[in-house]
């Protein structure tokens, strides 16, 4: 049933309003401020205009471009650090740690936990519960 | 903006009416809205989009379950409407479901990539949830479809320096000054705010060095003086460039000669230690010879100067206050009192006033001119001396009240001195006199808002909050919902709001308290979600370094010392009423009731709670059953109406303790460094049977303070549970507990032993004899009679403060004593404190 939308078109519903307000005074402070960002975005729409008198466009696209190799280049230093990093110790820590469902479920019960962080909690103390439960009850010192 | 259907394309009038509707609702003229949203589904019944359009006026008429049930519907006829998603996400948004909203914002996103409003939406979530990562994500995307905006570049580098990529943060923002043609103009306010951002992120990542030249080259003409001034000499002080430093921290001294941080800051730059007395004392009579009337330069002076050197500059200090009659001097004073040496120095200096009046001045001869300070010195005097008397480390209430007194036959409508015969009031603990002196010394300004504040904190402090609120009256918007308290609500008056909470909790009117103590909750629910409006408004107006204080502010809202306090007392009622259910049921149990009942009527009282409980659960779902819509007020907003005005379906809850622990996690999570807070989550755990929680909050009070009187009873009570299980722990549970509660209670020496120790060790102090010996009753039932006497014995102590008292009398009563022991308690500390209330009215039944 899906049929593409036409290019001319845009959806346009606002988000949420703030909250409703609780005074008039409140109603008012939020009567002004949605009125500034009204203005705010045809004031934007204006000064748009004139500063893009005062910025090169031509500039701008290389910009953007040069933020994106740089973003690029960012990604894939910090990608092969962190991520091999991360998947390594994951893959370590998955590999060896078996956790047991009784424990995971008396670390439920006992420290108010859910399940996943039950989970975490035991698997970054080795399957040991009594141990994960030490760390955990020491942990607030 | 006109939104279109796109997979079950309408007929053009339909369409038509459907844009109208779009418009209808942005407008919020929510009827018209709906019924040109029916008028397109008669013809077209199915219509996904109309049917969610028609969800979200509804959601906003304040019906938000058949909203939901709507944009159901509206999904499984148009699963692939991007229109759709949205919508579902605006409701679980407007809900504050907001994991929820992000992933149908992501999935309508993932129907229609180019959607901007849809994109935006999604980037305001992932910054309200501190989903920095894919913040940055939404950021880069939008930055994409607007590259000329220099906002969206603005937001993409605040987008990387919270996620800590302080790096690409700053190369974002220079990218984009980079494509600037020329210097922006000195009024474009924007650009100056995205330069002392860029430099706040350059010393963020510790480069000082470059973060100064970066300063030096491109805030020059910044309009924001104070703060490149401020920045500057810090970053030369930071480099150890401590000529130019002192320079730039005696620009700004000459711009506010009042701020202390420039002295630190200038102290620091001149290398001097405030030791070297000679050097400091040079230092500040230079600024106190170029400001003649400046304050700063000779307040600073008595914080460091010692001995003859410091009577000197406080004698001359004083009679200088107290010539003027500065009616603060003592508040400008009394933080040296911490010294005792200081304090006694000071207290020589002003009875020597007192008794010989003002040194004729010799050398000022500006002083000398003045003939009127003579008037004013001698009641300034007399004034010092009252709050002298009555501040907590200098305290003699009998001589505080001579002087107010003859103050006041001096001039009898000085609301100054009322108010602080009031403070001696309170301190006497005489709530209700205090009250009525505060409230005498409001009549005498009744327009002055000040003092109607403190007037009605004393009236509640003396439980009237009915007289209160009548004061608080005066400066409401009384046509507010919900009358003056209901404005005080809504301009989150915080302090009044808790203290009438307390007021009540005195009171025993739990639900009232209750009551109260929701609300500040909910007013920092408010805090919380009012950055939300920032996330666009603020780049919108450039102002982005207030916006990130902003941020990191409110990560860390619910420290506060106002959400504690309120956070605490509200745990404690619950605490209290899980001991004692039948104080949810108000009026037939107040307190000596309640006391009284064995087992066998407890447990009765507690069928009926029950089963009244369950009679109003039952109402209560016929009555959500039977809900209208919310009733809407003139500007269409759905009126909030309060359907518990008392609290009393708060008080009814079947599960006090997990009501309590909605407080203590934000508690824990928030000021787990507050003992107190601590301490009351040791109460829910162990009711809870939760040993190992309870367990935690033992240590970790143990490291605040290892010898706090409620750690040691918690202790033991703790002990005592484990040693009275009615089934064993885990093998597990128990082997962590055995492991980490030695350290706290070690099992080698004898509970008796220890605790007698614990005794002998603080034996001159109250709180901790009383604390003792609730130990020593709880460990021997039997020594009850000696236990009571001793307790009566720790009247006598020396530190023992009226609160102190007043608690050994909540413990004697629990422990249900002989009328004998505790008319000799009353008795006692009646006679050491005479006025206190506490101990006058209670002496009667």
């Amino acid at each position: 049933m899906a049929e593409p939308q036409p290019s001319s078109v845009q959806e346009g519903m606002d988000p949420e309003g703030p909250p409703a307000p609780a005074s008039a005074e409140d109603r008012k402070a939020a009567a002004a401020m949605s009125s500034l960002e009204t203005r705010g975005g045809d004031e934007e729409a204006e000064t748009k205009k004139s500063n893009n008198k005062q910025i090169d466009q031509e500039a701008l696209v290389k910009a953007i471009s040069r933020l994106e190799l740089a973003d690029k280049a960012a990604k894939v230093a910090a990608g092969e650090k962190s991520q091999g990093e991360k998947e390594k110790e994951e893959r370590e820590k998955r590999a060896k740690v078996k956790v047991d469902q009784a424990d995971v479920s008396l670390l439920v019960d006992e420290l108010d936990l859910n399940k996943v962080k039950a989970t975490e909690l035991l698997k970054a103390h080795e399957g040991d519960a009594v141990k994960a439960m030490k760390a955990f009850v020491r942990a607030s010192a | 903006m006109a939104p279109q259907p796109a997979p079950q394309p309408l007929a053009s009038k339909e369409r038509s009416l459907f844009t109208q509707v779009v418009k209808n609702y942005e407008n919020k003229q929510y009827k018209k809205g709906l019924k040109a949203a029916d008028q397109i589904l008669r013809k077209n019944p199915d219509h996904g989009d109309t049917i969610a359009m028609k969800a979200l006026i509804i959601n906003s008429q304040g019906n938000t379950d058949e909203a939901f049930a709507l944009a159901k519907i509206a999904l499984k006829n148009s699963m692939k409407s991007h229109v759709c998603w949205h919508v579902y996400g605006l409701l679980y948004r407007s809900a504050k479901n907001f994991e929820e909203a992000i992933k149908a914002y992501k999935f309508a996103l993932k129907l229609e990539p180019e959607s901007q409003q849809i994109q935006k939406d999604l980037a305001l979530l992932q910054m309200q949830m501190r989903d920095y990562q894919g913040y940055v994500q939404s950021r880069r995307a939008i930055l994409q479809q607007r590259t000329s905006w220099r906002q969206n570049w603005t937001a993409l580098a605040i987008a990387q320096h919270l996620a800590g990529d302080l790096v690409n943060a700053e190369r974002t923002l220079t990218t984009f000054e980079d494509t600037l043609k020329g210097v922006p103009p000195k009024t474009d306010i924007e650009h100056a705010e995205a330069v002392l951002y860029k430099n706040a992120i350059i010393a963020e990542m510790g480069d000082i060095g470059r973060a100064l030249e970066h300063l030096d080259a491109a805030a020059k003409n910044n309009p924001d003086r104070t703060s490149v001034m401020e920045l500057r000499a810090k970053y030369l002080l930071t480099l150890g460039r401590n000529e130019e430093a002192a320079k730039a921290y005696q620009a700004l001294l000459a711009r506010n000669p009042e701020y202390r941080a420039y002295f630190e800051g200038l102290e620091a730059a001149l290398g001097l230690d405030r030791s070297d007395i000679k050097a400091m004392k040079d230092l500040y009579t230079d600024y106190a010879s170029q400001n003649p009337r400046g304050d700063a330069a000779r307040r600073i002076p008595l914080d460091f100067l010692e001995g003859d050197d410091f009577r000197e500059a406080a004698d001359h200090y004083l009679q200088h206050m107290l010539r003027k009659g500065i009616p603060s001097t003592f508040a400008n004073i009394k933080a040296l009192y911490a010294n005792t040496a200081k304090k006694d120095t000071i207290l020589g200096l002003v009875d020597s006033y007192a008794s010989d009046g003002p040194t004729p001045m010799v050398n000022g001869s500006a002083e000398k001119q003045a003939n009127g300070d003579a008037e004013l010195f001698g009641p300034s005097v007399r004034y010092f001396l009252a709050q002298h008397y009555n501040y907590y480390l200098s305290r003699d209430l009998k001589r505080a009240m001579k002087y107010v007194d003859e103050l006041l036959d001096l001039a009898p409508k000085s609301v100054d001195y009322h108010m602080t015969k009031a403070r001696i009031w309170k301190h006497y603990g005489n709530a209700q006199k205090a009250a009525e002196t505060m409230e005498k010394a409001r009549t005498l300004d009744d327009r002055d808002r000040y003092i109607n504040t403190k007037s009605a904190k004393y009236h509640l402090r003396n439980n009237d909050n009915g007289a209160a609120i009548k004061n608080m009256s005066l400066f409401t918007r009384n046509e507010a919902p919900g009358g003056p308290l209901g404005d005080l609500h809504d301009m989150q008056c915080i302090w009044y709001i808790t203290e009438d909470g307390e007021s009540y909790v005195r009171q025993g009117k739990l639900g009232l308290a209750l009551k109260r103590f929701a609300s500040i909750s909910s007013i920092f629910d408010i805090w919380q979600e009012d950055q939300f409006d920032f996330h666009s408004f603020s780049l919108r107006k450039g102002q982005i370094r207030a916006y990130v204080d902003m941020i990191r502010w409110e990560d860390h809202l619910r420290d506060h010392p106002f959400f504690s306090r309120a956070a605490i007392a509200a745990a404690q009622v619950y605490v209290k009423l899980y001991d004692r259910p039948d104080l949810a049921h108000g009026s037939l149990s107040n307190g000596v009731n309640g006391a009284k009942m064995d087992s066998a009527e407890r447990k009765k009282a507690e069928k009926k709670a029950r089963k009244e409980r369950e009679k109003q659960e039952k109402a209560e779902a016929e009555r959500k059953d039977a809900k209208k819509p919310a009733a809407v007020d003139q500007n269409g907003e759905p009126k909030k109406e309060d359907k518990d005005p008392n609290g009393e379906l708060l008080l009814q809850t079947p599960e006090p303790l997990l009501e309590a622990m909605k407080y203590v996690n934000h508690l824990l999570e928030n000021s787990p460094k507050n003992i107190h807070a601590q301490q009351l989550a040791f109460e829910v755990f162990i009711r809870r049977r939760k040993f190992l929680l309870a367990l935690r909050t033992l240590i970790a009070s143990h490291t605040i303070s290892p010898s706090d009187p409620t750690l040691h009873e918690q202790i033991f009570r703790f002990q005592h549970s484990l040693s009275r299980l009615s089934e064993p722990l885990p093998p597990k549970t128990m082997e962590v507990i055995n492991a980490e509660f030695n350290d706290l209670l070690p099992a080698s020496t004898g509970l008796d032993k220890h605790n007698d120790d614990f005794l002998q060790k603080h034996h001159d102090s109250a709180p901790h004899v009383q604390a003792c010996l609730k130990v020593r009753q709880m460990l021997d039932p039997s020594s009850s009679e000696k236990a009571q006497q001793d307790l009566i014995r720790t009247l006598a102590l020396e530190s023992c403060s009226l609160e102190d008292a007043v608690r050994g009398l909540e413990i004697l009563e629990e422990w249900k004593p002989e009328p004998k022991y505790k008319n000799d308690y009353i008795a006692a500390a009646h006679e050491r404190w005479p006025e206190a209330s506490a101990f006058v009215s209670k002496k009667q039944d």
